[in-house]
């Protein structure tokens, strides 16, 4: 049965998304269901029942004549010959995860390092003037963004997912879903743990006095440790949403992304834009409250208002946008 | 083997399928098998074929579709059902009446090339 299925699935692949092309693949689907599974019933072998429902399944063009797609069918054959889409088999999906894992890892332990090395200064400043510290910081900056350089170079080779229109089938885009499932727990938990340790990065310098060093130390640490789980299982989760969107929204194969193919939603281009503005926004508001003020241990509260706005402000700009 | 030409025969999918629900209401498969059973297994609608049709007629106004559980006791799978109207019923007489006058004036030409054969006497 998965046979036909998958069969199906690429003869559709290619079809515009509307709502009487998904019921007449419901339709179809169900009609060869019955038919498979009464010759099975009759004793067939599977690859024998499976050949015979295939060849009796017809071809699409007529189906497309009676549905009135048959425009919609020449656009996407027409755009098909002008761009073909490069396939990206499963093998190559399982090799992009790869190269996106190291990179991940790559990126978020550069932006951690980075970050943990401002607390070499503040250690080491009451020994020898801070020399061995600003040396020490330095080599871990330069650590840091060689990683975050070199993490750029590890997916070079998958250039063309952006670059190239790009196709998948419905076992890779399963594969990936179903990756990206079991991924959603682990990143669920990296990002709580993350953000928790970005809150409570000021406690250590409640518990030591404000002489002592290593407050501040810890401080950067933690950060450190938050950031880089956010990053890289972010980073990982993003490798995953790369390849599911490579399909053309308009057609069927473009609901692969989503459970039971249901079509995209439709996101307006202005309100896209405003959106990818408002975390850098928020960001900068941080900043410049929090350097003006140095109230740092009240002023992150704008990151949980900020997520709660956020939901507010995508849902008054996409609602009615849908189609 | 002599296999039905789908162009000759396109014209009549639509009198098979209202004739099988002039009887009752049937979904997708079941009527694909009945148009196999009827003809003795000589012919075998497509999938495609199938559903075409029934997009057009559902359209023409022939029949109508409702979803009904094929079980009786309701523990089935759901099919879309087709049911045929007034307006399918005349349009099936329609076809009928065309196929009789249709056949009959092919008939004399097949029965033409026939004559010329030596085994057509034998009838």
């Amino acid at each position: 049965m998965e046979t036909i299925k998958s069969y199906l699935e690429a003869m559709f692949a290619n079809m515009p998304n509307t709502p009487e092309v998904r019921k007449a693949k419901a339709e179809l689907l169900q009609m060869m269901e019955d038919k498979y599974n009464e010759l099975i019933e009759e004793g067939l072998s599977e690859n024998t029942a499976v050949g015979t429902v295939i060849s009796e399944f017809g071809n699409l063009d007529e189906l497309a004549e009676d549905l009135g797609l048959s425009k919609e069918v020449e656009e996407v054959h027409g755009k098909e010959a002008d761009l073909p889409r490069r396939h990206i088999n499963l093998e190559e999906a399982k090799a992009y995860l790869g190269a996106n894992a190291r990179k991940a890892l790559c990126r978020s332990l550069g932006i951690m390092l980075t970050i943990l090395s401002v607390a070499f200064p503040i250690l080491s400043d009451p020994y020898d003037n801070g020399r061995i510290g600003a040396i020490l910081m330095f080599l871990v900056v330069a650590l840091g963004v060689g990683l975050i350089i070199y993490s750029g170079f590890l997916t070079s080779d998958w250039n063309f997912i952006k670059e190239e229109l790009c196709q998948i089938d419905m076992n890779t885009a399963s594969y990936l879903k179903e990756q990206r499932r079991s991924f959603e727990s682990v990143r669920a938990l990296c990002v709580t743990i993350g953000i928790i340790l970005c809150i409570v990065c000021w406690i250590p310098n409640l518990i030591f006095t404000s002489a002592d060093r290593l407050g501040a130390a810890l401080m950067f640490l933690i950060v450190g440790i938050g950031v880089f789980l956010i990053v890289y299982a972010n980073k990982i989760s993003h490798g995953f949403d790369v390849l599911l969107q490579v399909n053309d929204a308009a057609t069927m194969s473009g609901g692969y992304r989503n459970e039971g193919g249901s079509p995209v939603k439709y996101v307006n281009k202005t309100a896209e834009t405003i959106m990818t503005l408002y975390w850098p926004t928020v960001t900068c508001i941080y900043l410049i409250l929090s350097f003006l003020t140095f109230r740092w241990e009240l002023t992150w509260i704008i990151w949980p208002v900020a997520g709660v706005a956020h939901r507010a402000v995508a849902i008054n700009c996409c609602d009615d946008i849908e189609e | 083997m002599v296999e039905i030409s789908s162009d000759v025969i396109r014209g009549y999918n639509d009198t098979m399928i209202l004739s099988i629900l002039m009887k009752e209401p049937s979904y997708g498969y079941e009527i694909s098998k009945q148009i196999k059973l009827i003809s003795s297994e000589k012919y075998v609608i497509k999938e495609t074929t199938l559903y075409s049709a029934f997009t057009r007629m559902e359209k023409n106004g022939y029949i109508e579709s409702f979803v009904a559980d094929p079980d009786p006791e309701g523990n089935g799978k759901k099919r879309t059902y087709y049911r045929i109207t007034d307006s399918g019923r005349n349009y099936y007489r329609d076809k009928c009446a065309e196929w009789e006058l249709t056949k009959e004036v092919v008939e004399r030409f097949i029965q033409k090339e026939e004559n010329t054969l030596p085994q057509a006497n034998e009838e």
